[in-house]
């Protein structure tokens, strides 16, 4: 699991790479606990995931939590594989995905 | 090196003893040599000659001779003449000898040959009056062995006229010399001896002392500590207080016993902290499987459909569950279900989860109305993101028809009058427990007599194996396809072999659940 991130003024993307599951999801959870201060506009670049589990799914939950309270969040470019995850949890009518 | 040095100065102290002696002798000798000349007269060399050892004249001289050669403690004095031609040979003229010596004279007149090539170097030297001084020594002594070793003063007779007539010679036993040398080398001897046993004892002692006994100690201890394990407060630092390497490696063994016996403490408090949580985590197991209805066939009177699920968690407690139960006496309701995470916390709110999906079926509520609810009531006290999807079904038995409502599960696989599995893909609302106020939706499907409705989790679907390859739902349908007519007991079988198969040496990586209702 690769985490980049991007920052300008209130804007940040997070580039994701490999597989957010178990093992890997604590490791966004810790970043995002500091990164999100001040973001007004959040972005995920999934681009490059390849998989992503419910673990997974639950810190991008928890980053739409946080965004909807403090600005907007974007996921972008999801595999179909993720976005297929995202179709079946129902996670495609919460995210907004483009 | 000690041995060297004590050969270096005995061979010095034996040089100087013998030059010191040596030179007593030569000038002992010498005196001697020339008071003896004193009572030949060189002049009447040819009448002492032609006397054939027996004029008055010859004897008195030969009496002044003996008396001295006594009186002297000389061995020999004699007075010879060399063959002046090649020296080879010496006439032996005045010939007298000590009494207490066991040797026996020379007739006047008796030849022999020169005794060495020394003695004929020193006649020629004294004829030809080429010799430095007025006199010659020869010494005979090859060594502190040689007990004969005796010298030799030489003194040539000159007549008048100054021309050598003949040699007065006083040899003189040096027995005092090999004595002396002898004792003072055995002295040395049996000096060094003692001195080599004093450096070798002291050396001993002293490597016994420094290094071997505290190795000793360090070994003794370093066997004790491994064979009992703890230490005894007495430190080896305490006895070996060795400044050098020896020392170094007792407080290493020191360090090292305090450090083991802290880890093994620690590691004990460890193992029993850990054998307290797996006892607990066992029980934890026990009690989630027994919340799930584990019996089967669960209605043994109920011939109108069959049923079978299985639960494996890929840790000791999970977060997938499968329930069913039976609303009223026809409708059966079928709960598949999935709570993000695994381990303890995903166990307690699958718990909690269940619990609240059992309580609002049973009321009879409709499935969207159930999961709705759910939602709302999970949300109110979920604290910790956690989410549960839930497929929520209620097969109405008598006709088949099945009200169903998804909250972001996996798809249902049904077989239906086609006769093979394939994924039915309904409509999904979010997961559970993700965000309040979500709406689900519900639709109906109907199953016929022999229709089959496999739930699942995604374990199944992402079972990986050692390539980092996923099962995939293609698999599982595949795996379903082999015997679709079969019992649902036997369809989970062919699932789970498929997936056991495929996974190959990965381990279990997700909790892995699969319920299967068939109408009959």
């Amino acid at each position: 699991m690769v985490i980049n991130k991007r920052q300008e003024a209130g804007k940040l993307t997070i580039y994701l790479e490999g597989r957010l599951d178990t093992s890997t999801s604590p490791q966004l959870l810790k970043e995002l606990g500091t990164a999100l201060k001040g973001i007004t506009e959040l972005e995920f670049d999934l681009t490059l995931l390849e998989y992503i589990s419910s673990a997974g799914l639950r810190v991008l939950l928890a980053a739409q939590k946080t965004m909807n309270d403090q600005g907007t969040m974007i996921v972008k470019n999801p595999s179909e594989m993720v976005l297929e995850i995202f179709d079946i949890t129902g996670f495609s009518d919460v995210l907004t995905i483009k | 090196m000690l041995i060297v040095f004590s050969t270096i100065v005995s061979v010095i102290g034996y040089r100087g003893i013998t030059e010191a002696l040596l030179d007593q002798y030569n000038k002992g000798a010498l005196l001697i040599a020339n008071t003896a000349a004193l009572s030949v007269n060189a002049d009447d060399m040819d009448s002492y000659i032609n006397s054939g050892g027996e004029t008055q004249e010859y004897k008195a001289v030969w009496e002044d001779l003996s008396q001295l050669c006594n009186s002297s403690g000389s061995t020999f004095i004699y007075v010879i003449q060399p063959d002046v031609t090649d020296y080879e040979h010496i006439t032996f003229f005045f010939s007298t000898i000590n009494e207490e010596t066991s040797y026996t004279l020379y007739d006047f007149g008796y030849v022999r040959q020169t005794t060495n090539d020394d003695y004929k170097e020193k006649y020629k030297k004294l004829y030809e009056g080429t010799s430095s001084s007025e006199s010659e020594i020869v010494i005979r002594d090859k060594g502190y062995i040689e007990t004969d070793a005796h010298i030799t003063a030489m003194v040539p007779l000159k007549d008048s006229s100054g021309k050598t007539r003949g040699i007065l010679c006083v040899q003189r036993q040096m027995e005092n010399l090999t004595n002396v040398r002898r004792s003072y080398v055995r002295k040395v001897n049996a000096a060094l001896v003692i001195i080599a046993a004093i450096v070798v004892i002291g050396q001993c002692f002293y490597l016994y002392r420094v290094f071997l006994r505290p190795i000793q100690k360090i070994t003794n201890e370093a066997g004790r500590f491994a064979r009992e394990n703890v230490t005894t407060g007495e430190k080896l630092t305490n006895s070996v207080k060795n400044k050098d390497e020896i020392g170094v490696l007792a407080r290493s063994i020191d360090t090292m016993e305090e450090q083991i016996v802290s880890y093994v403490d620690n590691l004990t408090k460890v193992t029993a902290e850990k054998e307290r949580i797996s006892t607990e985590l066992s029980l934890a197991t026990k009690i989630q499987t027994s919340m799930l209805p584990g019996i089967f066939p669960p209605y043994p009177h109920r011939s109108d459909f069959s049923i079978f699920a299985s639960m494996t968690p890929a840790k000791e407690v999970g977060g997938d569950f499968y329930d069913f139960f039976l609303i009223d006496d026809d409708h059966l309701a079928m709960i598949i279900a999935d709570v993000s995470g695994k381990g303890i916390p995903a166990a307690l709110f699958m718990m909690a989860s269940k619990i609240l999906l059992d309580n609002l079926g049973l009321s009879g509520a409709e499935p969207v109305e159930v999961l709705t609810k759910a939602n709302e009531q999970i949300c109110k006290d979920n604290k910790a993101d956690m989410f549960v999807t839930v497929w929520y079904g209620v097969l109405e038995i008598s006709t088949g028809k099945v009200k169903a409502a998804n909250a972001g599960h996996e798809y249902p696989a049904i077989k239906g009058k086609d006769g093979v599995f394939t994924l039915f893909k309904d409509k999904h609302g979010f997961v559970l427990g993700g965000m309040k106020g979500m709406k689900y939706h519900q639709y109906e499907f109907q199953m016929d007599h022999g229709d089959t409705l496999f739930l699942y989790t995604d374990g199944v679907p992402e079972a990986n194996n050692d390539k980092d390859e996923m099962f995939g739902t293609d698999r599982m349908i595949d795996a379903l396809n082999t015997q679709p007519d079969a019992q649902p007991e036997i369809l989970l079988e062919n699932v789970k072999n498929s997936v056991t198969k495929f996974v190959n040496d990965a381990e279990q990586f997700d909790d892995l659940t699969m319920l299967c209702i068939k109408r009959t």
